[in-house]
């Protein structure tokens, strides 16, 4: 069986160490450099559960002023990671922003998505408690929550695989709806990780025009 | 709007002595030199005149003085439109986020309301008045205290969550800071910036993270970024280069092996119907980079890269003196905010952080993004997307040349970095060889408080959103009661609320401090003598004097005879004016020799060479006034055009917003005159013209023959129907409704297909806007 390809987006605001996570989990390095990301793309194979999937990673860039290409990002993805720094509550306190707009994008509140703490080993300076942390992640409907340390290595690949696992199931979900759906209509080929776009149609119960247009020869 | 400080006048002469740094002179501010030996009090001319009461006599009319009247309508009109851009930008950003919310019918009607009160005309606001004297005064009170102190609103701004930032900075950067371009101003603002990066620095513990969090600094970054000097700079540096770019629509110039390969992949099973063996789908990097097909794609794509890279340093290297002054003074303010935090640090560490503002926080963003920056029309298409992303990471790398390529097919750039690093490094250091403007700044508040009329157009909810955060924060911001701040504060009490848009007016708030009075006395203020202020007042009326004489009169000749400029002037008919600076001028020329500053024997040399020099510059002024004037031109029409396209936003929005009201309503109130509008009718080659047709499948000579009809039987709901000349029927019927064309834009879809024609989306959209829009119930 040909091997499922995922991607994953990485989020967050800057300074937080996405890419140093990234880059732990990909290649594991630790990165010292002041090298603030704008966008990297890396691809990396792993098992789960006795599955060979491959993953596309995409690290994006924390610095406000590159918000506006965050949305093609998020359309992009099927999971993400989204991560603060425990030393910042501001930090995390962005997320609930990248949250809601990702959750808008995909029309989706159970969007696979993980929320990760990074910078455990500098506990001394930590200002967002574990149990504040966690309450956000439940508010979120449950979200998994991991305290990460890009730079012990700590964390990292639970991270990672706990999304993986998640867009897994969910393409499974997905996947039996479409071959439900197959016998009555066939549906155009669509790479299996490009997400529909125009999935919040179906609340408004009109799915039977996917240009949201009807021509009428007259 | 804002304040005034300086008459109009006064920009005249303002680099003449080297005491006084020119803000509005930003853009050229390094051909400042130090000529003036005499220079320590020596105030300008421009000081002399902002200190003068006769501002009415002192108005000439030559080119110059035309010109820079042009110059100020510019900078006063990008002032005030660049915060109406602002308040609608955050409109636009808000309604964004609820608009899905809406297209999905899951608002409720409170929602929906609120929606509503966010598309109220806020520019066309009325003029009017606090509710009494006594508020007016100590509002009066606190601005001045604000405006005149910025450690305040620094102080303020490191203490305000992100989300209440935004309406803060509304207030400091466009209202009470809100002339781009005068230099007080504007001196105030960056002084705030550098309480607020100092504290940063402060409180930073490690150098990797300095800078890099989004914090209230950052946004004001942002915000100072996209000032009217900020914009200009980006369009004359960055423009070109980046529409050259996006013009190369097929261009793939990707660089990643596993990107290619993929598409190699792709494009050999397009045109053979199979992929070989030998080539496996899924590959990793490592096997992607040593493929030789591969290999063979990317080379010629490096050096094309490298090429567009190089050209864009060197655009950007060129463009040092078009570098907004403030910008420039940021980056120096990291520079010696870095060498204090790091004392061993060396030009390399330096420059990775003046990269991290410079680069990160001003270029790259417009690179990347640049139809946010209003640098170009519509959203790139995919591989100039790339290649704009590619040249970014590019430069950032340049900038902090990471020991380690997180990708590791942008080592392959590697040259880039090789040949160019110590350029980009000088140009970084270069970048902040700008003048202080400490000196000046505090002359400049002297001069404010001398003026009795300063005041501050600002509305009544920016004055009570900006007391309510002080209050909130009262306890950090005045620990101690009697101070000033503290005072203030207990004076007005607690703070109104936010009044309903509607009710929100725009104000003239006159500014006065509590407890300093007005100065009269500028010598004793400024702490300079009688016959400085003597010296001052001699070179600028001789100055205007020559202004205003034909360039031909005799007395015009060099080496100047000032004693003969003035008898000239004097003795002139017909001119009141003159014939008294004339004779002014020769009592000046006297008492300056009495007080020993002048010498008659040597031609008052001393005095005519500073009015001789001050004539070369201010001949020289005219052409760069001309100059700049044109580039304020055109960043005031961009910004027009993007509040244009602003508006045509919430122009959209508007009508879905009343479509879904009028929806949920109509089932209470039964259609009541529904009425039909339409249908209009246009020809195919008017929608051609227009760009709504965006591509025609209609043979050309029967164009002619087609037209469209434009119908709304229902508010959001319109057909369109292609008709051929001579039939009675259309050839064919489309059904719109307003939600799904606003979601195509969303996607940013643009092509809707009627088979014969494809039309543009958005040109739809604004056709559809134009014709329909339901004046009524808005």
């Amino acid at each position: 069986m040909s091997q499922r390809e995922y991607h994953i987006v990485v989020l967050g605001a800057g300074g937080v160490g996405k890419s140093c996570l990234t880059a732990q989990f990909v290649q594991n390095v630790w990165i010292e450099s002041y090298d603030p990301t704008i966008e990297d793309s890396y691809r990396k194979q792993i098992e789960v559960d006795g599955k060979q999937c491959i993953l596309e990673i995409l690290d994006t860039a924390g610095t406000e002023q590159f918000t506006a290409m965050r949305e093609l990002y998020m359309k992009s993805g099927q999971g993400f990671l989204l991560v603060f720094s425990i030393t910042s509550l501001s930090s995390l306190t962005e997320l609930h922003e990248l949250r809601d707009q990702i959750v808008r994008i995909k029309d989706d509140p159970q969007v696979p998505l993980v929320i990760v703490g990074n910078k455990s080993d500098l506990d001394d300076e930590r200002v967002v408690s574990r149990a504040r942390a966690f309450a956000v992640s439940q508010s979120w409907g449950n979200v998994h929550y991991y305290e990460t340390s890009a730079r012990r290595r700590a964390n990292v690949d639970e991270a990672f695989v706990d999304l993986c696992r998640q867009i897994i199931r969910k393409d499974a979900a997905t996947s039996t709806i479409r071959d439900m759906e197959r016998g009555s209509r066939r549906q155009r080929d669509r790479p299996s990780h490009r997400h529909r776009t125009h999935h919040h149609r179906g609340h408004r119960g009109r799915s039977q025009r996917p240009q949201g247009i009807s021509c009428s020869i007259l | 709007m804002s304040v005034v400080v300086m008459p109009p006048m006064t920009r005249t002469s303002t680099s003449s002595s080297s005491s006084y740094v020119a803000v509005s002179r930003q853009n050229t501010i390094s051909s400042h030199d130090g000529r003036s030996a005499r220079q320590s009090k020596r105030y300008s001319t421009a000081l002399y005149l902002s200190m003068s009461a006769k501002e009415k006599d002192l108005e000439i009319e030559d080119d110059l003085a035309r010109a820079q009247k042009i110059q100020r309508d510019y900078k006063a009109k990008i002032s005030s439109q660049s915060k109406k851009n602002f308040v609608l930008e955050k409109d636009v950003r808000y309604l964004d986020s609820r608009i899905a919310l809406l297209i999905q019918n899951r608002m409720a009607l409170e929602e929906q309301n609120e929606v509503a009160s966010h598309l109220e005309e806020a520019s066309d606001l009325q003029e009017g008045f606090f509710p009494n004297d006594e508020k007016t005064q100590k509002y009066g009170n606190l601005l001045f205290m604000l405006q005149s102190e910025p450690r305040h609103i620094a102080h303020l701004c490191r203490l305000v969550t992100m989300a209440e930032i935004d309406s803060l900075l509304q207030t400091v950067m466009f209202t009470i800071y809100g002339n781009q371009y005068e230099s007080r101003e504007e001196h105030l603002l960056l002084t705030m910036f550098q309480s607020v990066l100092t504290y940063q620095f402060d409180h930073t513990q490690e150098y990797s993270s300095l800078l890099r969090a989004n914090t209230p600094v950052s946004r004001m970054m942002t915000t100072y970024t996209r000032r009217g000097p900020g914009q200009s700079y980006l369009k004359v540096v960055l423009q070109e280069k980046i529409n050259s770019l996006i013009e190369l629509k097929d261009v793939d110039l990707e660089i990643n092996p596993l990107k290619v390969y993929t598409s190699m992949i792709a494009k050999i099973e397009e045109d053979t119907g199979s992929v070989p063996e030998y080539l496996p789908k899924a590959v990793t990097a490592e096997q992607a980079a040593e493929n030789e097909q591969v290999q063979a794609i990317i080379a010629p794509r490096l050096k094309m890269l490298m090429d567009i890279a190089t050209s864009f340093l060197e655009t950007i290297i060129e463009g040092l003196d078009e570098t907004p002054y403030g910008i420039r003074w940021i980056c120096k303010q990291i520079r010696s905010l870095s060498k204090r935090k790091y004392p061993d640090a060396g030009d390399q560490t330096i420059c990775t952080l003046i990269g991290g503002f410079f680069f990160l926080r001003f270029i790259n963003p417009a690179i990347v993004t640049p139809r946010s920056y209003m640098l170009i029309d519509d959203t790139p298409s995919e591989h100039p997307r790339r290649t704009l992303t590619l040249v970014a990471k590019m430069l950032q790398n340049l900038a902090n040349k990471p020991s380690y390529a997180k990708e590791p097919y942008m080592a392959k750039l590697q040259p880039f970095i090789q040949q160019n690093k110590e350029r980009v490094n000088r140009f970084m250091l270069d970048l902040c060889e700008v003048q202080d403007f400490y000196e000046s700044l505090e002359m400049d508040n002297y001069v404010a408080l001398s003026k009795k009329d300063l005041g501050l157009s600002i509305t009544l909810n920016e004055v009570y959103a900006t007391h309510a955060l002080l209050e909130k924060h009262s306890a950090a911001l005045a620990r101690d009661d009697n101070s000033h701040l503290g005072v203030i504060l207990q004076d007005l009490g607690p703070a109104p609320a936010q009044l309903p848009r509607k009710e929100n007016r725009a104000i003239n708030l006159p500014l006065f401090s509590k407890w300093e009075t007005a100065i009269d006395d500028m010598t004793a203020a400024l702490d300079i003598t009688q016959e400085e202020v003597f010296f001052m007042e001699a070179k600028a009326t001789f100055v205007q004097i020559l202004r205003s004489l034909p360039t031909s009169s005799s007395v015009a000749r060099r080496p100047l005879r000032l004693d003969r400029v003035a008898e000239a002037a004097a003795t002139l008919k017909n001119d009141a004016v003159m014939v008294r600076k004339g004779i002014r001028s020769m009592e000046l020329l006297s008492q300056l020799q009495d007080l020993g500053v002048i010498d008659r024997s040597d031609g008052f040399a001393l005095l005519r060479d500073e009015v001789e020099q001050e004539l070369v510059h201010l001949g020289s002024l005219k052409e760069k006034v001309l100059e700049e004037t044109k580039k304020l031109e055109e960043v005031f029409r961009t910004i027009r055009d993007h509040n244009t396209y602003l508006h045509g936003q919430l122009e959209t929005y508007k009508s879905y917003l009343h479509n879904v009201r009028s929806q949920s309503e109509g089932k209470s109130r039964k259609q009541q005159k529904q009425q039909v509008l339409g249908p209009y009718k246009f020809t195919h080659q008017q929608l051609e013209k227009e760009g709504v047709i965006q591509k025609s499948n209609v043979p050309d000579n029967r164009r002619a023959n087609i037209f469209f009809n434009f119908t709304s039987p229902l508010p959001g709901t319109f057909v369109i129907s292609l008709h051929y000349k001579g039939r009675n029927r259309g050839l064919l019927e489309l059904d719109l409704k307003l939600d799904d064309l606003l979601e195509m834009q969303k996607d940013n879809q643009e092509a809707l297909d009627l088979e014969y024609v494809q039309f543009n989306v958005p040109k739809v959209l604004a056709l559809l806007n134009k014709r329909f829009a339901r004046k009524k119930g808005w």
